[in-house]
């Protein structure tokens, strides 16, 4: 990628910005935490899971710092930025332990600081704070973009537009591309309608039954407050990668609000949220992938292996902590690890390895720390052996979300009877498959999902569960019962509360 | 690819399905294989854990072998079925000698008097029951020495391997081990809830330890501490080195012995001597890889403490080699590697010896003496 001049002077605010912020973590220790994940992957729940059980001292036994009581207490402090809307810590709490309900899937980019104070192994009192920020999990397939101009992410995308099972749900706004004089005066027109279309068939590729996640721009399903504007009117055109557009063309016209979307939207998300990480968390829902078929899991790790080529992480010196802060730590999460029994974790977290692998060798080699765990900020379900006839079927049991959005349409018991508001069901969500390889081995089709299957013919089913009724510590707290939360804490902060 | 098993959703009340909450039969699951754990970086902890298993496993490994064959046989050499055969069937002389006299002795006793040949039928009962309750209590002191080795080999062993289900159980058998400890009543009920959430292998193994070993490490420290200060100041003051010898003798024994008794195991004479041959022969076996520290610091130290006066650096030199027996002990007797804790070093207690000074070190042997 040559650099432009654009990218340069992006680089010297960086570098400027990471010196003065530099100082100010000399004499207040600060982790800035990269939660990364796409839409409905739980980052928002992950944040008010870690949030509620650092402030209540939840149970967490493998985070060390907690369990040996060396954290007197943490406290939510003002945010470091004063134009972004804060994390409404309180009212998702409220959602997930009072009603029951996860938190809606956000719309809003929020920001929320915690303050750790322990006491150090050596006995000193200190504090460490937390930065993290919450956005709209749409808005991260554009960091990708970055890199790319108009004409080869036309290319790329009319490429993806044609493959199974999303060229059916792109023939409406291929048709209208294929009434377009590219070259041609620009109309205001013919924009409007496209960029409608192409929103439209992004919109139906994320319907749960297909689950593609490979849908950049991100502002198209997640507009925010840039709805309707010129920035997010433009549309993927069928043009020659390398000729330089006719002025004043329908072609030149659409590439310049490209670059405005990228000047605009992309990279000040990126540049505030994500160029400076200390460590880096990501979130991803292998689960909803294996819902709706194989294609949706090969586009997940195509999604990831774009998306984590634009983090850098590596090893800490001095000059690249003064410079250009880069994680140094990065835990690969496969979210929803509480809707398959704890026997098939194992087999989850060899999947999502191998789905990483490109961005878990790059890291390693750059001097990172590495983890991968199958992780459930809030645990929902319990678990269960149900027998039935001869064969002993390892499930989980809790309480379907009654929406019915999720597989199958879990609004009716297996009998065909409605279910109460509040009736547990045991599932078995399937068998995960030992070997990763197999998943990912060209031209296969290990299983059947259900973009290409009817629901009963599926082999994967998991369902979306209730947030779960609240247990006690032992101190009498309420906590929010999770899966390996306390792991996730360790690896990302428990060296920094030594 | 063959799947055995559809997805299906069960209501809890159906009656042709049996619902058991999830404990006993988790290995009908078939145990999936780990995932390869080639390009993670293992982690400081996980790699100290497999150098030291390495490193145990030479130490460890004969004396397992050896423990299969109890008890109460003294230890053999595969190597020598000769000697092994010469000492056992002269042992077995040796009793039947020891039987033979009795037995005259007896009736030669009861030729003499009636009343005489009961004394000693009577007291010949009770040796035969005290010889057999020493060999039967020696023999279990020795099986619960080799369950505390296993124990630190199927840690080390998970620690590698991140297997749940071995961690469970051994979290489980950790906590009958230290059933007996009164002080860690709280520890192991706390523990004992952990088992039963979803926590991987090698942070059940480092969630043992700082549960169970923390408070006993800290005590094990402060008895090699005091040994070594007793010992320093003992070789110091005493007008003879036969004295300090055998003194210096006592004290390693009895700090092993209570080491021992420390992290869980019981040991008698024989068990004695298998601790404190794994803590020798520890001491050979790392000795070369600690001399870069360890070793400089005692050196140092002597010297210093010579050029004071030569029988003080000789008091500082025995302190330091009891400590670092103590310390060897410490980790032969130990039910876990060390992992998530730091291992003691020469240095926290060469510290406290170079500098503390007789009267704190009398104290604290005061102190020690009155809280066995």
């Amino acid at each position: 990628m040559a650099l432009t001049l654009s990218d340069l002077i992006e680089q010297a605010r960086l570098a400027a910005r990471s010196v003065m912020e530099y100082g100010e973590g000399l004499i207040n220790p600060t982790v800035r935490l990269g939660i990364t994940g796409l839409s409905r992957a739980g980052k928002t729940v992950f944040i008010t899971a870690l949030v509620h059980g650092l402030v209540r001292s939840g149970r967490f036994p493998v985070f060390e710092a907690l369990s040996e009581g060396r954290i007197a207490r943490a406290r939510l402090a003002p945010q470091p930025d004063d134009a972004v809307p804060r994390f409404d810590y309180e009212s998702h709490v409220q959602a997930l332990v009072a009603d029951r309900v996860w938190p809606e899937s956000t719309r809003q980019i929020s920001e929320l600081r915690l303050v750790i104070e322990y006491q150090s192994r050596s006995g000193a009192m200190r504090e460490l704070t937390l930065d993290m920020v919450d956005y709209p999990g749409e808005w991260l397939l554009d960091l990708p973009l970055l890199s790319k101009s108009f004409e080869t992410w036309s290319a790329e995308t009319l490429e993806l537009s044609r493959r199974a099972p999303r060229a059916q749900l792109a023939k409406p706004w291929l048709a209208h591309l294929a009434t377009l004089d590219v070259t041609g005066q620009a109309e205001e027109g013919a924009a409007i309608d496209a960029a409608r279309l192409f929103t439209e068939y992004l919109a139906a590729c994320r319907q749960e039954r297909y689950g593609m996640t490979m849908l950049p721009p991100g502002r198209f399903l997640m507009p925010g407050d840039l709805a309707g504007s010129p920035a997010l009117t433009f549309a993927p055109l069928d043009v020659a990668p390398n000729d330089a557009p006719p002025a004043g063309s329908l072609w030149a016209m659409m590439r310049r609000r490209y670059e405005a979307y990228k000047d605009f939207v992309v990279r000040p998300f990126f540049r505030d949220h994500f160029a400076r990480l200390d460590r880096q968390i990501v979130l991803i829902d292998a689960l909803a992938a294996f819902n709706a078929g194989p294609e949706a899991v090969s586009e997940l790790q195509d999604t990831f292996r774009s998306l984590l080529d634009c983090f850098e992480a590596g090893r800490r010196n001095f000059l690249s902590a003064l410079l250009r802060p880069r994680a140094d730590r990065i835990l690969f999460a496969a979210t929803k690890a509480d809707h398959l029994h704890h026997t098939s974790h194992d087999r989850l977290e060899a999947i999502l390895r191998r789905m990483v692998e490109r961005a878990i060798a790059r890291a390693y080699v750059a001097g990172a720390d590495v983890d991968v765990i199958a992780l459930a900020a809030v645990r929902a379900t319990r678990e269960a052996q149900v027998r039935r006839g001869g064969a002993a079927l390892p499930c989980i049991v809790g309480v379907p979300m009654p929406d019915g959005d999720s597989a199958g349409g879990n609004r009716n018991g297996p009998d065909g009877k409605m279910l109460d508001r509040m009736t547990e069901v045991a599932v078995f969500p399937g068998e995960l498959p030992s070997d990763p390889e197999a998943l990912f081995a060209p031209g296969a089709a290990p299983f059947r999902g259900l973009a290409a299957a009817r629901a009963e013919e599926a082999d994967f089913r998991f369902v979306a569960f209730r947030p779960p009724p609240l247990e006690t510590t032992g101190d009498g707290v309420p906590a929010l019962p999770h899966i390996r939360l306390d792991r996730a804490l360790q690896f990302l902060i428990g060296d920094r509360l030594t | 690819m063959n799947r055995p098993h559809k997805p299906a959703v069960f209501r809890l009340d159906d009656p042709g399905i049996v619902v058991t909450p999830s404990e006993a039969p988790r290995r009908i699951a078939a145990p999936s294989p780990h995932p390869p754990a080639s390009l993670t970086r293992p982690s400081p902890a996980s790699g100290g854990g497999l150098a030291r298993g390495a490193g145990d496993g030479g130490a460890a490994a004969a004396p397992a072998t050896e423990t299969e064959r109890l008890p109460l046989v003294p230890p053999q050499r595969r190597r020598l079925p000769w000697a092994g055969m010469f000492w056992v069937s002269a042992a077995g002389l040796l009793l039947l000698a020891t039987g033979l006299g009795i037995a005259n002795l007896v009736e030669d006793l009861l030729n003499r008097a009636a009343w005489l040949g009961g004394i000693g039928a009577a007291l010949a009962a009770v040796a035969a029951v005290a010889l057999l309750a020493i060999v039967t209590r020696e023999a279990l002191s020795l099986l619960r020495l080799a369950t505390i080795d296993t124990l630190r080999q199927r840690a080390a062993a998970i620690l590698v391997s991140d297997d749940r289900a071995a961690g469970r159980a051994l979290g489980r058998d950790l906590i009958a081990l230290t059933r007996r400890m009164p002080r860690l009543a709280r520890a192991r009920a706390r523990l004992e809830s952990h088992l039963g959430d979803i926590i991987d292998g090698r942070d059940l193994i480092r969630l043992s330890e700082r549960e169970l070993m923390a408070p006993i490490d800290a005590e094990a420290r402060r008895l090699v501490a005091a040994a070594a200060k007793r010992v320093s100041v003992v070789t110091a003051l005493s007008p003879r080195a036969a004295v300090d010898m055998l003194f210096v003798l006592l004290t390693a024994l009895g700090l092993v012995r209570r080491l021992a008794l420390l992290y869980g195991g019981r040991p008698g004479t024989l068990g004695l001597i298998k601790v404190m041959r794994h803590a020798v022969s520890h001491i050979a076996l790392t000795g070369g890889m600690a001399a870069s520290d360890s070793l400089i610091q005692q050196m140092i130290g002597h010297g210093v403490a010579a050029k004071l006066s030569a029988r003080l650096g000789e008091g500082v030199l025995n302190g330091l080699l009891t400590a670092r027996l103590g310390l060897a002990a410490i980790e032969a007797t130990r039910p876990l590697p060390f992992t998530a804790l730091r291992q003691p070093a020469l240095s926290d207690i060469a510290g406290s010896l170079l500098r503390g000074s007789a009267s704190r070190g009398a104290e604290e042997a005061l102190q020690d003496q009155r809280s066995p």
